[in-house]
């Protein structure tokens, strides 16, 4: 029984001690992730995290925790997480299998987190670097599914929205 | 008149500069097409060595559908390349080839089927190695000595693992085989790098979570045996939530080589500097530990990532290699050794300029030349090119 209760003790200090997903959210892996997305229609939203990284705490913590963002981009994205440092395999739409470090470069991702929305079929829509709040996060969502990103950039969707 | 006139030019021009002198490039690989993606990513970046002035570079690309693994040989005298033949017979990723001996002889590694494997190149055949899933495999050789290191799963994590080899001809038997540390591993370790060093030690180096955050990691062990000391940590900064977040900066892809009379060297990807993406450092190994941590790249190369950083090092001469976009498209970048740092950086002639040029690998031959393979990317396809360098 003790043992039980210090593996659990170490599961939950472990799962608050470093960046991951944001909990309660279903993310998946890159391969699963764009095989939903086709096949559901929905856009990609990929979380390219690193392990350990504090601004990835800090917006899980301060931004992710909302209720309301996290039924929004639950029901409406496919999210996937990918760790900016792993040797875990990925094969892109063109077909070439990277690893998922290898995708940072191809992002050219110089901090974490990195957010990037892509379309069902796995084409980049837009990039963007660093700790973000739910408002940010919202005019995202309205600049992707609002299909604004076919006409705009997101600058000017943002600096045109008030 | 004339004489003190020349006399005073030859002062004003002052000594002339070293610097590496290329030869024109090769291509290496013959399959090139705009569904063809080659890979020259392994463990310690080790898809090319040079034995006895033969040139071996092995790659992974997917030609025939899947996932397979190449070898290429150039002989000394050849003009080019000979067509590649395959590494393995099913798939294979993050091939690594060392230099066996001075008569062309090489051993390479690979992962395939969820294992490590090893042969002699060019006859061998394929020894798998791991015992559970595994994978990164890399090479080190010395003399008579051969050592392979991998991940490999022990519960719930991967550790690293090294072989003593005994290779005969073309027969490769495992001597020892044991991980480097004993106890299970209490978070991801990968990535490992290997060194044997002039007095016969070998050190290690990985990638290693046990801190909740990448730590590049090492470790030595005395010649003859793999009985590795107490591993730390080869980065000099700390572990630690800033804030109360996260559990530390970020660093990965460690590389190694043997350097001076018995120690080694480190480069590795650093992100301390966690604005600009991942820098290049380095670390000097003596009696198994790692000294202060340099920064390799020079001042052009702030605010801007570096990838792809790999290690070479060969009696007096040591340089490490990697790509930056820091002239708007990614280029193969060099630093010598100066015996006091990391000199200025200087772009391979053949590897920079329009384009995407990456994914470098070097090694430097018992003559003090510089090979160098990376990947020119365009929507034809992505080619594998290889240069050689003297330095005068």
């Amino acid at each position: 029984m003790k043992t039980i209760l210090l593996a659990a003790f170490m599961a939950c200090a472990a799962a608050t001690a470093w960046a991951d997903p944001p909990q309660g959210y279903p993310f998946v892996d890159y391969n699963a992730g764009l095989k939903a997305a086709k096949e559901s229609g929905k856009p990609i939203f990929l979380y390219f995290g690193r392990y350990g990284c504090a601004w990835c705490d800090h917006t899980n913590k301060k931004t992710f925790s909302d209720a309301g963002l996290k039924a929004l981009y639950s029901d409406n994205y496919v999210l996937v997480y990918v760790d900016a440092e792993s040797g875990k395999r990925v094969t892109l739409p063109t077909g070439e299998r990277i690893t998922e470090a290898e995708l940072g470069v191809r992002l050219n991702a110089f901090a974490t987190p990195l957010f990037v929305y892509l379309t069902p079929q796995g084409e980049k829509i837009v990039q963007i670097p660093g700790f973000k709040t739910v408002q940010d996060f919202r005019d995202y969502d309205r600049y992707v599914r609002g299909g604004f990103y076919k006409k705009q950039t997101l600058l000017e969707f943002l600096g045109g929205k008030s | 008149m004339r004489r003190a006139g020349l006399l005073l030019l030859a002062l004003l021009a002052g000594p002339a500069q070293a610097a590496w002198q290329w030869d024109a490039p090769l291509e290496v690989s013959t399959a090139v097409g705009p569904a063809i993606f080659p890979h020259v990513e392994s463990a310690n970046r080790q898809g090319l060595a040079v034995a006895g002035g033969t040139v071996g570079v092995v790659w992974e690309d997917n030609r025939s559908g899947a996932p397979r693994c190449y070898v290429a040989y150039r002989p000394a005298t050849a003009p080019a390349f000979a067509a590649e033949a395959d590494l393995s017979a099913g798939e294979c990723y993050e091939p690594a080839i060392a230099p066996l001996d001075g008569a062309g002889r090489f051993l390479a590694a690979w992962e395939g089927d969820g294992a490590v494997w090893v042969r002699a190149l060019p006859g061998g055949n394929p020894v798998r190695l791991s015992v559970s899933t595994a994978a990164q495999a890399t090479l080190a050789t010395h003399g008579n000595q051969a050592y392979v290191a991998w991940a490999e799963q022990a519960g719930r994590f991967k550790r690293i693992v090294v072989a003593a080899l005994a290779v005969d001809g073309d027969a490769v038997a495992v001597r020892v085989m044991r991980p480097i540390e004993a106890a299970a591993p209490t978070d991801e370790q990968a990535w490992p790098a290997l060194a044997v060093t002039a007095g016969g030690d070998v050190v290690a180096v990985w990638e290693d979570r046990r801190h909740k955050h990448t730590v590049p990691y090492g470790s030595r062990a005395s010649a003859g045996g793999l009985d590795f000391a107490p591993v730390a940590r080869i980065s000099d900064q700390r572990s630690g939530r800033v804030d109360g977040l996260g559990a530390g900066l970020g660093a990965m892809r460690p590389t190694l080589a043997p350097w001076g009379a018995d120690g080694s060297v480190a480069v590795w990807l650093d992100k301390r500097d966690f604005l600009s993406g991942y820098d290049v450092y380095a670390a000097f190994e003596a009696d198994g530990r790692f000294g202060k941590n340099q920064r390799v790249q020079d001042s052009f190369g702030d605010n801007m990532s570096q990838w792809h950083a790999k290690v070479v090092a060969r009696g007096d001469r040591l340089v490490a290699v990697w790509d930056d976009a820091r002239d708007g498209t990614p280029d193969v970048w060099l630093s010598t050794w100066t015996g006091e740092g990391f000199g200025d950086n200087a772009a391979v002639p053949a590897a920079a300029g329009p384009g995407e040029q990456g994914d470098p690998l070097a090694a430097l031959d018992g003559a003090g030349a510089l090979h160098v393979v990376w990947l020119d990317r365009a929507a034809s396809g992505t080619r594998v090119r290889y240069a050689r360098a003297v330095w005068k």
